[in-house]
């Protein structure tokens, strides 16, 4: 069988790796999808968990399926969001989005 | 079914949803409806306060452990509630300039309320991590409501990106608590890390790095000091009301589920997170404090010092571990922070209404242009000082005598500190006022300050007084609230 | 090694170089891309999880859902996609701050001895996830509608044209 650390370390290298796109990026979009791989880490981490640690109770699966159904709801509010940005300044670059200090 | 015959214990969550449909659903049928919406959503929340008291002192746990009722909870449902009551009545006048889409903001004002009541609650992290994205998308969407503001926008997508982030953090720290203790309930979780035979031991230090995630996604919520940046953006270009409902209703939240995982899951480790807290605190007050003396916007400023003031309350929370009055100090000091930064920011939004303006040096002559606006305002900055005979010197006798009570040099040197802090935050609350009483106002027309607001200015001028004169039945509500989450804690 | 273990690494390499190409590179449209294949990766470790139902849903919404979104919102957007610099100022120290932290974390999950419980999934998987997402965790089930809800009302609000004054 595959060891769980391994599926637990893939989940680290996406949470990292999405973590630097969220905080390093300077478009909008590309940060939100650094912030869609963190959620995909985590369910990663949550599935792995069920299926080794749980797996006669549904906590982690049941877990995953909230934070995909919170992830759409999000995405639909964050680039409804950054629409709205685009229409007054025809721009969605974070550090050109400065009428006010960040 | 489980939890079904505990049914009755949700009815304030209950009226909150119904009402919230209702308004939405109004609002669909009758395009002309709009305004009247607010005093429905106002009629909702006064139902859901009356049922919420009525529930005061009972105790139960729903739907297999997802949710808790205890006065604790209670207590904070009241004060959801109160919070939306006057941020609606201060909306009234300011929305109806602002956007057509005014049933919709009512709407989602209750169902923001109806998230809290639920966070509040939250007894398992699935549920946790449900109830606190609800409460974050629906501030999202309301700070940037206004699509024709490119500030309120601004504000908007900045908080949504911070937000996002902080909270993918803590979710991956709550998948790593679920898979150190195999259980995503607070009470089992707390079994797994105090019980001496359990397997826990060699995950000690997974645990350090999965309870700084989960504390970073409430840090962000309550905008402590590192992950406070959102909070002067978001305050200075969300809709005014909606400011004030962020300052204090999410707030509150984040402090109850804050203390809840705390005291029920954590208590094994009481002494890491006294010792992290009362740092954060202390940075926390004095850095809002510093930086609230250079604003020139007051929306800014009440950000700034709002930071301070959540320092003030995570001085209770510290002072929380060892005993109960550490709680009641947060529970005095939430409740006194509701009626005062409440009517702070209520108090603006009225100026702004009458004036367009946010900036401070148009605040100079306001005594003569509006006179019971600007002895409210003195009232405010009064309490938001801790100063007597107000709310706000109660909430930080109370926090500040539960530090001093821990008894340790440390502890005493907090206490020093926010005192000394509170001295600092009369430099520029009482600026406003010097400006206001002594200087001569550009134009001195009286300003024309609609009814729904002059009602919210006085309701919570006159609540911040009679806090402050006649403490004692708050301080028996707060007591009552304590003893149930003190028997929550460790079983 | 397994012919499992095998087909582990393989997705998993996959998986991360399609990660690395949603945060590194200029064209965000590339990146968006790469993002489908990142989502298409972690159904698949879904799968070797056993976990049938939840890769299905992570086609659908991710895959379906999101990442459509994702790409409208970048044509909608279009102008931005040959930009000059695609990161930030403070990227390296981001970096340093993300590597160090990847390197934390792989160091601690492995250095932990798991309580693995090395059972077969109990009964029919599916008809067991529905049972509990209806009995155990309805509240947060229906939580959830409303949330879905409002960000319904919220999204179509705020990203709505503007309307005559």
């Amino acid at each position: 069988m595959i060891p769980l650390s391994w599926y637990l370390t893939v989940a680290a290298i996406l949470f990292s790796l999405g973590l630097y796109g969220a905080l390093a990026r300077r478009n909008a979009i590309a940060i939100l999808m650094g912030i869609e791989l963190m959620l995909n880490a985590v369910n990663i981490n949550l599935v792995a968990f069920w299926r080794y640690i749980t797996p006669q109770e549904f906590i982690g699966q049941v877990f995953a399926i909230f934070v995909i159904t919170v992830a759409a709801a999000e995405a639909a509010i964050g680039l409804a969001l950054i629409l709205a940005i685009y229409r007054h300044r025809q721009t969605i670059n974070v550090e050109e989005i400065d009428l006010m200090k960040w | 079914m489980p939890g079904f015959e505990n049914l009755p214990l949700l009815s304030p969550e209950i009226t909150l949803t119904i009402f919230a449909l209702l308004v939405l659903g109004l609002d669909l049928a009758f395009k002309r409806l709009k305004d009247a919406l607010a005093y429905v959503a106002i009629g909702g929340l006064i139902l859901a306060i009356m049922l919420t008291a009525h529930l005061f002192g009972t105790q139960g746990s729903l739907f297999s452990g997802m949710l808790v009722v205890d006065s604790f909870a209670l207590y904070f449902k009241i004060i959801a509630c109160l919070t939306t009551g006057l941020v609606i009545l201060s909306s009234i006048a300011f929305m109806k300039e602002k956007t057509p889409y005014r049933g919709e903001f009512y709407g989602l004002l209750l169902l923001a309320t109806l998230a809290i009541t639920l966070l509040v609650g939250a007894s398992d992290l699935v549920m946790i991590y449900l109830s606190f994205e609800f409460v974050s998308l629906t501030c999202y969407v309301l700070v940037g409501y206004l699509r024709g503001d490119p500030k309120s926008s601004e504000a908007g997508i900045k908080y949504f990106l911070y937000g996002a982030v902080t909270s993918a953090v803590m979710l991956y720290g709550m998948s790593l608590i679920y898979g150190i203790t195999g259980s995503t309930q607070l009470t089992v979780i707390a079994d797994n890390f105090l019980s001496p035979s359990s397997p826990v031991a060699s995950t000690r230090w997974l645990i350090l790095p999965a309870v700084l995630f989960i504390l970073a996604g409430f840090g962000f919520k309550i905008a402590l000091v590192p992950f406070h940046q959102w909070a002067p953006d978001a305050y200075e270009g969300a809709p005014t009301p909606i400011a004030a409902f962020l300052s204090v209703g999410p707030k509150a939240a984040g402090f109850a589920v804050l203390i809840r995982v705390l005291l029920t899951a954590l208590p094994a480790y009481q002494i890491d997170w006294i010792a992290l807290l009362s740092g954060i605190s202390l940075v926390s007050m004095t850095f809002g404090n510093l930086v609230a003396i250079q604003q020139t916007n007051i929306k800014r400023m009440l950000a700034y010092s709002s930071i301070a003031q959540v320092g003030y309350i995570l001085l209770g929370v510290v002072a929380a571990g060892p005993g109960t009055v550490g709680i009641m100090g947060v529970l005095l000091f939430i409740l006194a922070y509701l009626f005062t930064n409440l009517g702070a920011f209520v108090a603006v939004v009225a100026f702004s209404y009458a004036t367009g303006s946010d900036e401070i040096a148009d605040y100079a002559g306001l005594l003569r242009r509006a006179p019971l606006l600007a002895a409210a305002l003195v009232v405010f900055f009064m309490s938001l000082a801790g100063m007597p005979p107000t709310a706000g010197f109660l909430g930080k006798l109370f926090v500040f005598g539960a530090v001093i009570q821990m008894g340790q040099k440390v502890f005493y040197f907090l206490a020093v500190a926010g005192v000394l802090n509170s001295v600092i935050s009369l430099y520029y609350y009482f600026n406003v006022v010097r400006l206001m009483f002594f200087l001569p106002a550009k134009d001195e027309t009286s300003l024309q300050i609609p009814r729904s607001l002059v009602v919210a200015v006085a309701i919570t001028m006159a609540m911040t007084l009679v806090m402050g004169f006649y403490p004692q039945p708050f301080i028996d509500l707060a007591t009552r609230s304590v003893v149930t989450v003190a028997m929550l804690s460790p079983q | 090694m397994t012919l499992l273990q095998i087909a582990f690494l393989i997705i998993s390499a996959v998986t991360i170089l399609a990660a690395l190409g949603v945060v590194v590179g200029r064209n965000i449209l590339r990146n968006a891309l790469a993002l489908i294949l990142a989502f298409l990766g972690v159904a698949a470790l879904y799968l070797l999880l056993e976990a049938t139902f939840l890769a299905a849903v992570q086609v659908l919404i991710y895959v379906g859902a999101i990442a459509v979104l994702i790409l409208f919102a970048i044509m909608l957007t279009e102008r931005l996609m040959k930009q000059e610099r695609a990161t930030n100022e403070q990227w390296w120290v981001v970096l340093v701050a993300s590597a160090l932290l990847a390197a934390i974390l792989i160091f601690l999950v492995g250095a932990v001895e798991w309580q693995v419980t090395p059972t077969e999934i109990g009964g029919d998987p599916i008809a067991n996830l529905g049972r509990a997402l209806l009995t155990t965790y309805v509240l947060p089930f229906e939580v959830a509608s409303l949330l879905l809800l409002m960000a319904l009302v919220g999204a179509i609000i705020i990203a709505r044209e503007r309307e005559e004054a």
